[in-house]
């Protein structure tokens, strides 16, 4: 099955009084790798969501293969993965429940052991993870977010509280998917295009440039 | 979103303007006193119009949530929510008139056993707290679907209330309708519908007056934004 | 459908049973309720029947929201929500997981405080009670289904912590005035009333219309 086209139509989405992202264009290729580059505040997470589907665009659409991301089936939700600030994990189960958890709700079967040795934790795998680093959880919520093998994966800052070897870890993790999948990275690393070789998109106040 | 049109305001108003002192006229001038409860009764033509009003504007918050919630149309979402504050301020008045009626037929303010007075204190209750919810969410999508589903609830706690508070009754409601069809004299009957119409004409017109309030707000709102450079 | 909701009730109770946050709050706040509602009604082991149901009741309603309250906190903790929102589950397994845990912890904390309230008013004689276990269950099941809808919809709001009880209460008044009937009922009670259905079919009959409701907007429910 061919990886999904991410695509942004003029998309705008307000909080409040405060306008996160202005009239948004942008078209990610199925299989293209694209890193989205940006200031803190920039509207790089909220252009993330959108494209995940967690929120719903003020204006315009966000669309994933042509179906608003908001509506998407079952079927879709099942090849695509988000990563955002927090690790979207349970505090208090250890790192396997909380990837057994993930695998039961995909529906599959996984390599807990292989995710868990993958990313660095098989000795850590049974320790409940509100005793885990920064790092730790980030190592933890990569395994999970790559774990059901997905056609598409958006990434918010995968890097922040990584260690070098962790950062590692991640690049290989995205040069290995880069021609299996469509993949949407938001990153602070002005280098991250450069080292994947992929097409580098800069987004500033709201705009994309 | 412009494509529902405006609502009109200059029909209600026109039958508001006829049928609301119409109902006094007959009211006071034409029916005469109940046999049992004797002048007292004459509130009931403003008593229980204004009762069946505030639910039809709630069931219209209902239909308006649900609408919105198939369609994602901001304006279904703005007609919901003028629905639900329309059925809140007549239920309000609900609330004043009913213990007047209640002082002169029974004489006291409040009546526990009266069922319908009591399922319009929980309705009342849960559509007050509509307001909380919709005012401490942000404006935006997140809030107008949480609105719209609560409104929708409703729906759902307006029939339970009443089943569970006739069947778990002990007093009885000064009732002037039976199943049978209106225990009442024909003047009583035409007195009550004339009166259920302009209570009717006047939940409109204040419908039809707050939807356009509320529709020059956002559009100011609009134009704020654009003249910030915001275009969206 | 059933399969994902299983298995997020299951980490919440297991979450339950590690950090006991939510339980054994809720046994001390039912003590309390029943020990104020007793004073406040001055309601001695002769005050009747009808204090002591009222008394449960209340106490009941008022523990389920404190339970409601942390009904989405282990998500809220460290955004879990947006992976089940984006795993390949319908919507309303969320919420139904949500709701089956919250029946856990109420069927938990009655386990202890209907026997402690039984033994406080009823030295000897009591109600019936097997319609008096039946209600409690039923009454439970509507207390999780619409307390969980409202906890959803409170989610991300500014005030939830005060919101959430403003929702939740004018929505189970019919519970209470059910079980209160079906408690009366069990003492052997002429005239409570509930008609052909009775309190414990009309306490069903909302379990059913607010899974309807909570089926037909889950897709609403949660998320943007």
């Amino acid at each position: 099955m061919q990886a999904p086209a991410v695509t942004l139509e003029e998309c705008s989405k307000r909080f409040g009084e405060r306008l996160a992202l202005r009239k948004a264009t942008l078209a990610v290729e199925p299989g293209e790798t694209v890193v989205l580059l940006g200031p803190n505040g920039a509207g790089k997470s909220t252009l993330l969501r959108l494209a995940a589907g967690l929120l719903r665009p003020t204006a315009g659409r966000a669309l994933i293969d042509g179906t608003p991301a908001v509506d998407a089936p079952r079927a879709l939700r099942a090849r695509m993965a988000y990563a955002g600030h927090a690790s979207q994990l349970y505090r208090g189960l250890t790192a396997r429940e909380n990837l057994a958890l993930h695998a039961r709700l995909h529906g599959r079967d996984l390599e807990l052991d292989r995710l868990l040795a993958d990313v660095g934790l098989a000795d850590r795998a049974d320790e409940r993870i509100d005793g885990f680093s920064r790092g730790m959880l980030q190592r933890l919520a990569l395994a999970r977010a790559t774990g059901h093998d997905p056609a598409l994966l958006l990434l918010d800052e995968p890097a922040s509280g990584l260690d070098a070897d962790g950062r590692a870890l991640l690049d290989r993790a995205l040069l290995d998917g880069r021609d299996r999948r469509t993949q949407l990275v938001a990153s602070h690393d002005a280098d991250l295009p450069q080292r994947l070789g992929a097409r580098a998109i800069r987004l500033d106040a709201g705009r994309l440039a | 979103m412009r494509a529902l049109g405006r609502p009109s305001t200059t029909v209600p108003l026109i039958l508001s303007l006829i049928l609301v002192p119409l109902t006094v006229v007959l009211a006071f001038w034409w029916t005469g006193d109940d046999v049992d409860q004797g002048f007292s009764q004459k509130i009931f033509y403003l008593h229980v119009p204004v009762a069946l009003a505030s639910y039809a504007a709630f069931g219209y918050g209902a239909v308006c949530a649900a609408l919105y919630l198939w369609r994602r149309d901001p304006e279904w979402d703005l007609r919901s929510y003028v629905g639900v504050h329309s059925g809140t301020i007549f239920g309000t008045l609900v609330l004043l008139t009913g213990p007047i009626w209640a002082k002169a037929s029974w004489g006291v303010w409040w009546n526990w056993g009266d069922r319908q007075i009591n399922v319009f204190l929980i309705l009342f209750l849960y559509y007050c707290a509509y307001f909380m919810l919709r005012f401490s969410l942000d404006e935006g999508e997140r809030r107008r679907s949480a609105s719209a589903v609560y409104a929708l609830l409703g729906v759902g706690l307006i029939p339970l209330s009443f089943l569970a508070v006739r069947i778990a009754e002990t007093l009885i409601h000064p009732t002037v309708f039976t199943s049978s069809g209106a225990a009442m004299p024909d003047s009583f009957l035409v007195t009550f519908l004339v009166g259920l119409a302009g209570m009717l004409s006047l939940m409109a017109l204040l419908m039809s007056v707050e939807l356009r309030g509320k529709r020059a707000a956002a559009r100011l709102v609009e134009y704020q934004r654009a003249a910030r450079g915001e275009d969206a | 459908m059933i399969g994902p909701a299983l298995a997020l009730a299951r980490v919440k109770l297991v979450l339950e049973l590690r950090r006991r946050e939510v339980v054994f709050a809720m046994l001390l706040f039912v003590a309390a309720t029943i020990v104020i509602v007793h004073f406040a009604l001055r309601a001695d082991a002769g005050a009747g029947e009808r204090a002591a149901a009222g008394m449960l009741w209340a106490a009941i309603v008022f523990t389920a929201v404190l339970g409601l309250l942390r009904s989405f906190a282990a998500e809220a903790e460290a955004g879990a929500l947006d992976a089940l929102l984006l795993a390949p589950v319908d919507r309303a397994s969320i919420w139904l997981g949500t709701a089956l845990a919250q029946f856990g912890f109420l069927v938990a904390v009655e386990v202890v405080a209907v026997p402690v309230w039984w033994l406080l008013f009823f030295q000897e004689g009591g109600p019936d009670p097997v319609p008096l276990i039946a209600a409690l269950v039923l009454a439970d099941v509507g207390i999780a289904l619409v307390g969980t809808l409202a906890a959803a919809l409170a989610l991300g709001a500014r005030t939830r912590d005060v919101l959430l009880p403003v929702l939740v209460l004018p929505l189970v008044i019919p519970i209470v005035l059910a079980g209160v009937t079906a408690t009366y009922a069990a003492f052997g009670e002429e005239g409570g009333g509930f008609g052909p259905i009775g309190p414990l079919g009309f306490l069903a009959l909302y379990d059913l219309v607010f899974l309807a409701l909570a089926w037909g907007t889950s897709e609403h429910l949660l998320g943007d």
